[in-house]
């Protein structure tokens, strides 16, 4: 279990505008909410948050937030980001109770080459990217990973399959496939007479779903 | 090329694009992703082009998702057509992009390879994009 330590503080304001002046002070808006606790809304300073989430997973990751001199543990239960600029627009924190165990989503890496890969040229497909598991706070691992080593083409791993430490109660259903060594796909190169009869054939109108009025002259004439 | 198999209307009004994307705006599928910048219209050729620069590229060692679909159709008038009388023709199919909006993702490639792919394609795209890598993935690597 990885550990990290962020400082926030209380904030009294809420709303579109507040929040919006919060970030134009370098500062996001946040929430820490939990079991037997009233929600506080908080504020933290972006740059240390920015900085605090490139080296730690997010999701794995203990948070002992100082909130105005008192310390809480705490998840990450969400960060809101911008669509595409590098910012953050809001943070969800969960306190953690003693004893209690919470539900978290933990990234699977795979490691080593796959022998379907290496020997027969296929394409590995990882098609579950993270792991829905139950666990006591203090055992929560960073990411789960899978060997692919023996994985030969067409071959699959499913979550039943994956090992995982004494504790850990996988929530994903055990049928899902986490990575697929896939056989690759002849890649066709178009000639140039087959590119030409695709360009004529190219204007051909779809169908239209609705029916045709009888004075609709665009869509009778779109039937004929 | 794409385009819609049936369609409830022939043509379409022109419309204004406001706002950022808010829903396909994060890397779901692949491990990269090429991103746009701006709002704009992303042609069916304009992704036929992209597509074919992308799996050329990568030859056959990876995957490609496309996250746009031409769903809009675009007329036009024909060449020396006096005004009026009417909309033009139906002459293509595009798909409207917001700022924020994943165009198309790959995996199964190295790094620079997919950043050489993604620029390939980037100038085939009619809008300002960015190559993206997906979040979790930048803390694995990190």
């Amino acid at each position: 279990m990885a550990i990290a330590s962020l400082s926030a503080a209380a904030r009294a304001e809420s709303g579109k505008g507040a929040s919006r002046a919060n970030r134009r002070e370098g500062r996001v808006p946040a929430i820490i909410y939990g079991h037997k606790r009233a929600p506080q809304s908080l504020t933290i300073n972006a740059k240390e948050l920015g900085r605090l989430l490139e080296r730690i997973a997010a999701e794995a990751t203990v948070i002992e937030l100082n909130v105005d001199g008192a310390t809480s543990r705490t998840l990450i239960r969400e960060i809101q980001r911008h669509p595409f600029r590098k910012q953050i627009l809001h943070v969800d924190f969960q306190e953690l109770v003693a004893g209690e165990k919470v539900t978290v989503r933990i990234p699977i890496r795979l490691t080593g080459s796959s022998e379907g890969v290496r020997l027969a040229g296929g394409i590995m497909d990882q098609t579950l990217r993270d792991l829905e598991i139950r666990v006591d706070p203090a055992l929560i691992p960073n990411h789960i990973d899978v060997d692919v080593g023996a994985l030969t083409i067409g071959h699959s791993i499913h979550v039943s399959e994956i090992s995982l430490a004494e504790g850990i109660e996988v929530l994903t259903d055990g049928d899902a496939t986490v990575c697929v060594c896939a056989i690759p796909k002849a890649v066709v190169e178009a000639t140039p007479a087959a590119v030409e009869g695709a360009a004529a054939e190219a204007p051909a109108e779809p169908e239209l779903i609705r029916k045709a009025k009888p004075d609709d002259e665009e869509a009778v004439e779109e039937k004929k | 090329m794409l385009s819609p198999k049936r369609v409830k209307f022939r043509k379409m009004f022109k419309g204004r694009t406001k706002g950022l994307a808010t829903r396909g705006a994060v890397v779901s599928f692949g491990h990269y992703g090429l991103q746009a910048l701006e709002p704009g219209w992303v042609t069916s050729r304009q992704i036929e082009a992209a597509r074919v620069a992308l799996t050329r590229h990568i030859k056959r060692g990876g995957k490609v998702w496309i996250r746009i679909f031409p769903d809009k159709p675009i007329t036009k008038k024909p060449a020396e057509t006096r005004m009026g009388k009417g909309k033009g023709p139906p002459e293509g199919w595009v798909a409207v992009v917001k700022p924020g909006r994943i165009l198309f993702e790959l995996e199964g490639v190295t790094p620079e390879i997919a950043k050489k792919a993604m620029g390939l394609a980037q100038a085939k795209i009619g809008v300002k994009t960015k190559f993206v890598v997906r979040e979790e993935a930048k803390t694995d690597e990190g």
